[in-house]
């Protein structure tokens, strides 16, 4: 580019910046857009990123191709059995794992390993090759390996080898000798397991079994959706902060129109007004993208805590409390919002590029560009309908983990699809509404002035729509998920107290228990772990996995066949009991999702004790648990499968004293005759507590994020309302100057805003109500692998109206304030002017 | 099996560093460790010196006060169609801190003993390799004087029961894609070297403790990629232990273990390095009669003169090694050439290291194994 051309660019670009010299509140609201947009986006990428940096480090660790070899029988390995199995020439190696808990009440994951054997390039076995590494391993002092953002939290020099930070280690992990483990956790001489190299094929002795590294889950799968989800809802935050942007572009893009000309006219070229038009775009998006991704990485290290503790609950898996973030996070960021800022201002580019230099201002043109603008919309918004039909017919029914990315782009396409029919939808509204004001003209001028206003207020009121739909839709969800999840609770949790004795004293406790007056019904419970090896289902076929399970033992006592929620039974609840009772299984909704069986299948197992068929009498709610469970009667549990003591449900007396007096002669009688306290006893109310905790916990970021999206769409009204205020006092002077009060304007500005709040509202509730029933009855299923019941709480609808109006008000009433305070000369100025 | 070999090298590089401190330094720059870590001085350890007498058969068992030990065997073979094979079993035992440290040695997971194994079949063209690890004190790996057995995993190198002493020996070992299995009888008695059993390394006085039993006449098989091969034979079995096997100084070593055709068997080794500015290679060895009588051979007073001179070098592993050498003991009238079969029995192990099968030219003919280290 020659010198002068240069020139002319830097002389362009310093007239067009002027514009906003003289309309800072242009400049704020772009650069507000662009950073609300890129800081939920990045916020939520943040999270994302450093939890999936958690679930690699936790996959390259423990199931990164080593096989795991246990024993038979169940019971705890000894060093006989290692040296057993090294002796056949099995390069098998030891490993001791447990849970360690610090001086803080922390609990880890302690895991104790030979590096002497562990097969070849096992993470675990990694050690920094400085000097010494291996006898300091190995002798005292020992060492402890442990990640950076779990050594930060831990302080317990006097327990601990010495701390070597290392990076790659999962949060909440230690690693060190296998001897040092066995001391830490009390396992001396027992073995955890055994692991061998994946591709190494070995004979087994009879005795031991062998799991495939593949059959262990990874966190990774299963908290995908999670994460999907928080993706989901990210974006629809960038969606409706980059409508700010497009206003805002727009808005500056009409008022320097004569502008441009002026430039084109002077004999500036085409190319390098738009030049400096991207140039100004570039400047504007670095700094928004700067400002978005800094917020993004402070909310994201508030709301980090509580995700990690979702995830944590919901699926047992690990995520650092603190920000890990590789280098293709912010790269990310910024890609994003600049790639967001041009798409939003594509538009202006185009249109600044097919400038007439000779066309004046022509204030009428409006109408039918609106026009012809209003038609597309209508059109694109029902081709994404369409879509959005066409989804929802293909996944109603079947949604498995692999659709859930089709279920979001579903909902994604009724989102903007209704979102573009919003000013269609206004414009036809307020085509009747003038229709019948005929005989008012305020108001007929009102409803036409507010069509000429719709052109600049669809965007932020298309915001206005996605955030309220998604308030509500998300808002339903969580309130059914809500009852449905405590109704549960109280059906599950029948006993008033739970005693979890250790396992010598468990027979002595029980037949104590049964024996007691404050006891009304005892309810025995056991687990035990399989491996579903395949079913034959009468819809599905047979299909043939290697899936863990989780058995469980329950006592089908009276009041228990009464409370358990069933959810499908093959003949019914009583037949149900009683098929329970005569050999057959209930199984969870998440095991008959995934496997698509129903009752009257049946199940193969593979147990410790052998392989079982089970056939399937009936499926049972069981929400908040991540994994497949199959329940039977805890005497065949612990006969057939040997399944250790669990705990006992005691359901107290209904009809002696009260229910504390019980409780507490009951606690006291447990604690001088067996010993038992603190953990070993749950309330039950307790225990409600805590699972009603984990569930409010769940949502926290869902509802956070939401509010945040709300607060967003109110800021694209606000600002939108603040840039256009100048050019409103120009239309607005005519009528003042014919004798309209200025209350009564101010009054007008009113009623127009919240006559299109209320419009957009209306068309909010039957799309948050279908967005609702998208999250239950699709996306939930494919995500968690339940199904909710749909509830819709007209309470929230009136509230979520409300919300509407009041946002709409509050960002009218900055606007109007300043109307109010206009001094007629200025006003008798513009009226000159206009 | 060659990926693993490498894998290996890459995992337990830390254990190379770590106790032994494997680093190559030019000559002329003191060196306080050697190769792998043999010249540390011998701190809390016991000391090998020309005072201790050896005594049968305690002395085939574990010394762990002393830093390293090993039981090394190596065989020279013929196939029935008369192709030549090398087989090595080796157990080496180190003390990864002297006895005053806190760890004991028979504590379960807690011992300061480390033990490491290699095993390698030499073909006429090939050359396959494997090593394991154990640590002390949970016998995944050990030596038992009586009945005699060394052992780590299911390698073992064992007598039968219900005798005392090395003569009869069975021999396992397998590794991914190659194993054997060896019966050996001895047919003369054991050997002492240097004085009296205490083998010198330089001229400062430090050495180990060093016996051979190298009269083994071997029969067995050899399992190469599936295939079983009989094989017939010698082999020859090393006892060694020190505290510091070299002096400061000396980067490694070239040793050499001769079967001569005559009988007669020759052990020469050439420690490279030490002494005056770095420049003295200490040589020493010794000549051992067919009926098993010994002579001292070497740089110490006394000894009869023995000459050792690389004659042609090859690329190996991206070093470069004396793969034939000029063999000269003239007190015997000795003066021949030593070949490998092959350059490429190189032992890509933790600490890598070559060690192969040699055919014997010149004024004897004979076969035998050389081990080249810290080059």
């Amino acid at each position: 580019m020659t010198p002068a051309r240069m020139a002319v660019l830097r002389t362009s670009l310093a007239t067009l910046l002027s514009h906003y010299r003289r309309h800072p509140g242009q400049l704020a609201m772009l650069i507000v857009g662009l950073w609300v947009a890129s800081a939920l986006w990045s916020g939520v990428q943040a999270i994302n990123a450093s939890a999936r940096d958690s679930y690699a480090r936790a996959e390259a660790l423990f199931s990164s191709d080593l096989d795991s070899i246990t024993r038979r029988d169940g019971r705890p390995l000894s060093l006989d059995d290692y040296l057993t199995l090294r002796r056949a020439g099995l390069r098998v190696s030891p490993l001791v794992e447990g849970e360690w808990t610090s001086a803080a009440g922390d609990t880890l994951t302690l895991i104790g390993i030979d590096p002497l054997t562990l097969p070849d390039d096992a993470p675990l076995g990694r050690t920094e090759s400085s000097a010494g590494s291996l006898r300091d391993w190995l002798l005292p002092p020992h060492r402890v390996r442990v990640a950076p953002d779990t050594a930060a939290q831990l302080n317990d020099a006097t327990r601990l080898p010495p701390l070597e930070i290392d990076p790659a280690l999962p949060p909440g992990t230690l690693v060190t000798d296998i001897g040092v483990a066995q001391r830490l956790l009390g396992f001396e001489g027992q073995l955890t397991r055994l692991v061998i190299a994946a591709e190494r094929s070995a004979e087994l002795p009879a005795g031991f079994v062998r799991t495939s590294a593949a059959v262990i889950a990874s966190p990774g799968q299963l908290t995908e959706s999670f994460h999907l989800n928080l993706t989901a809802m990210g974006l629809l935050a960038l969606v409706v902060g980059l409508f700010i942007v497009h206003a805002a572009l727009g808005l500056a893009l009409e008022q320097r129109l004569g502008l441009l000309r002026t430039l084109r006219a002077l004999g500036v070229p085409a190319r390098t007004l738009i030049a400096a038009l991207a140039l100004e775009l570039l400047v504007i998006g670095l700094v928004g993208a700067a400002l978005g991704i800094a917020s993004g990485v402070l909310l994201a290290q508030a709301l980090l805590p509580d995700v990690a503790a979702s995830l944590a609950e919901l699926y047992d898996s690990n995520v650092g409390t603190t920000l890990a973030l590789p280098w293709h996070y912010w790269l990310g960021g910024l890609v994003i919002t600049l790639g967001g800022l041009f798409s939003a201002g594509a538009s202006m580019l185009w249109r600044a590029a097919r400038l007439n230099v000779l066309a004046l201002g022509q204030a009428q043109a409006w109408r039918g560009r609106l026009r012809r603008q209003l038609g597309i919309q209508g059109w694109l918004g029902g081709v994404l309908l369409l879509v959005a039909a066409l989804l929802w017919w293909r996944l109603s029914g079947r949604a498995g983990q692999q659709e859930l990315a089709l279920s979001f782009a579903m909902v994604a396409a009724l989102l903007l699809g209704t979102a573009l029919w919003l000013p269609p939808l206004l414009a036809g509204a307020l085509r009747l509404a003038a229709r019948r004001l005929r005989n008012r003209p305020l108001a007929q001028w009102a409803v036409a002035d507010l069509q000429l206003q719709l052109p600049r207020l669809q965007l932020p009121m298309m915001a206005l729509l996605l955030a309220l739909a998604t308030n509500l839709g998300v808002g339903s969800m969580v309130g059914g998920f809500r009852l449905t999840f405590l109704d549960w609770l109280d059906q599950r949790l029948l006993a008033d107290l739970y005693v979890r004795p250790p396992a010598e004293q468990f027979d002595a406790v029980r037949d104590w228990l049964i024996e007691r007056p404050e006891v009304a019904t005892l309810l025995p419970a056991r687990s035990s772990d399989a491996t579903l090896i395949g079913s034959d289902s009468r819809n599905a076929g047979g299909t043939d996995t290697a899936t863990p399970v989780k058995l469980f033992g329950i006592a089908p006592e009276p009041i228990l066949r009464r409370h358990w929620p069933l959810l499908d039974t093959h003949a019914g609840r009583e037949a149900a009991w009683r098929a329970l009772a005569g050999g057959e299984a209930f199984i969870n909704e998440q095991l008959a999702r995934r496997h698509s069986l129903a009752p009257g299948d049946t199940l193969r197992l593979r147990t410790a004790q052998g392989t079982r068929r089970l056939s399937i009498a009936a499926i049972y709610p069981d929400y908040g648990n991540p994994s497949g469970e199959i329940t039977l009667p805890v005497t065949r549990l612990a006969s057939e499968f040997s399944a250790p003591p669990g705990s006992l449900g005691v359901v107290l007396a209904k009809d002696r004293a009260s229910r504390d007096a019980l409780m507490a002669r009951l606690r006291e009688g447990l604690a001088a005759r067996f010993g038992l306290a603190g953990p070993t006893l749950i309330d039950q109310r307790s225990l409600k507590r805590s699972a009603t905790e984990v569930f409010e916990r769940t949502f926290a970021i869902t509802q956070a994020l939401n509010a945040l999206t709300l607060g967003v769409a109110g800021l694209a009204l606000l600002t939108t309302l603040l840039a256009q205020a100048e050019t409103r006092r120009a239309q607005l002077a005519p009528l003042w100057a014919l004798g309209v009060t200025r209350a009564r304007l101010v009054g007008v500005q009113l009623a127009q805003l919240l006559a299109a709040a209320t419009g957009t509202a209306l068309l909010a509730v039957p799309l948050g109500l279908a967005l609702s029933y998208a999250l239950v009855a699709v996306i939930n299923v494919a995500a968690f692998g339940w199904r909710l019941p749909l509830h819709v709480f007209p309470g929230q609808i009136a509230v979520t109206l409300m919300l509407a109006l009041m946002v709409a008000a509050l960002a009218a009433l900055l606007p109007a304030w300043r109307l109010w305070r206009v001094p007629p000369r200025q006003l008798l100025q513009e009226f000159a002017a206009s | 099996m060659k990926r693993s070999a490498w894998a290996c090298v890459v995992v337990l590089a830390a254990i190379a560093i770590a106790v032994l401190g494997w680093q190559f330094r030019p000559a002329g720059e003191p060196s306080s460790s050697g190769y792998a870590g043999l010249a540390d001085s011998s701190g809390d350890f016991a000391v090998a010196g020309p005072h201790i007498e050896l005594r049968f058969p305690q002395d085939h068992g574990p010394h762990p006060d002393y830093r390293i030990e090993w039981w090394y065997l190596t065989a020279n073979l013929r196939g029935e169609d008369g192709r030549p094979f090398g087989v090595q079993w080796t157990l080496f035992r180190q003390a990864l801190a002297p006895p005053t440290a806190l760890a004991t040695d028979d504590q379960p997971w807690s011992s300061r003993q480390l033990w490491m194994a290699h095993a390698a079949v030499s073909t006429p063209s090939d050359h396959y390799f494997a090593e394991r690890f154990a640590r002390g004190g949970i016998k995944q790996a050990g030596v038992r004087i009586t009945p005699f057995a060394a052992w780590l995993d299911n390698w073992s190198l064992m007598a039968p029961p219900a005798t005392r002493g090395l003569e009869h020996l069975e021999v396992t070992a397998q590794g991914d894609d190659f194993g054997y299995r060896l019966q050996l009888t001895a047919e003369g008695p054991l050997v002492r070297h240097g004085d009296g059993g205490f083998s010198q390394k330089s001229a400062d006085g430090q050495g180990s403790m060093y016996y051979s039993q190298p009269f083994y006449r071997v029969s067995g098989e050899v399992r190469i990629a599936g295939e079983s091969i009989a094989v017939s034979g010698r082999a020859w079995l090393d006892r060694e232990w020190s505290s510091q096997l070299l002096g400061p100084g000396q980067s490694g070593w070239d040793w050499f273990s001769l079967h001569l055709d005559s009988g007669a068997k020759l052990m020469a080794f050439r420690l490279r390095g030490g002494g005056e500015a770095n420049a003295g290679d200490y040589v020493s060895g010794s000549w051992i009669s067919a009926q098993g009588q010994v002579t001292p051979l070497g740089d110490d007073q006394g000894d009869e003169e023995l000459r050792l001179t690389p004659l042609a070098h090859s690329r190996v592993a991206g070093r470069r090694l004396p793969t034939a050498w000029r063999v000269e003991v003239p007190g015997h009238g000795l003066d021949f050439e030593v070949r490998a079969r092959h350059p490429k029995q190189w032992m890509g192990t933790s600490f890598a290291y070559w060690e192969g099968m040699v055919a014997v030219e010149g004024s004897h003919a004979g076969v035998g194994y050389l081990e080249m280290t810290g080059y």
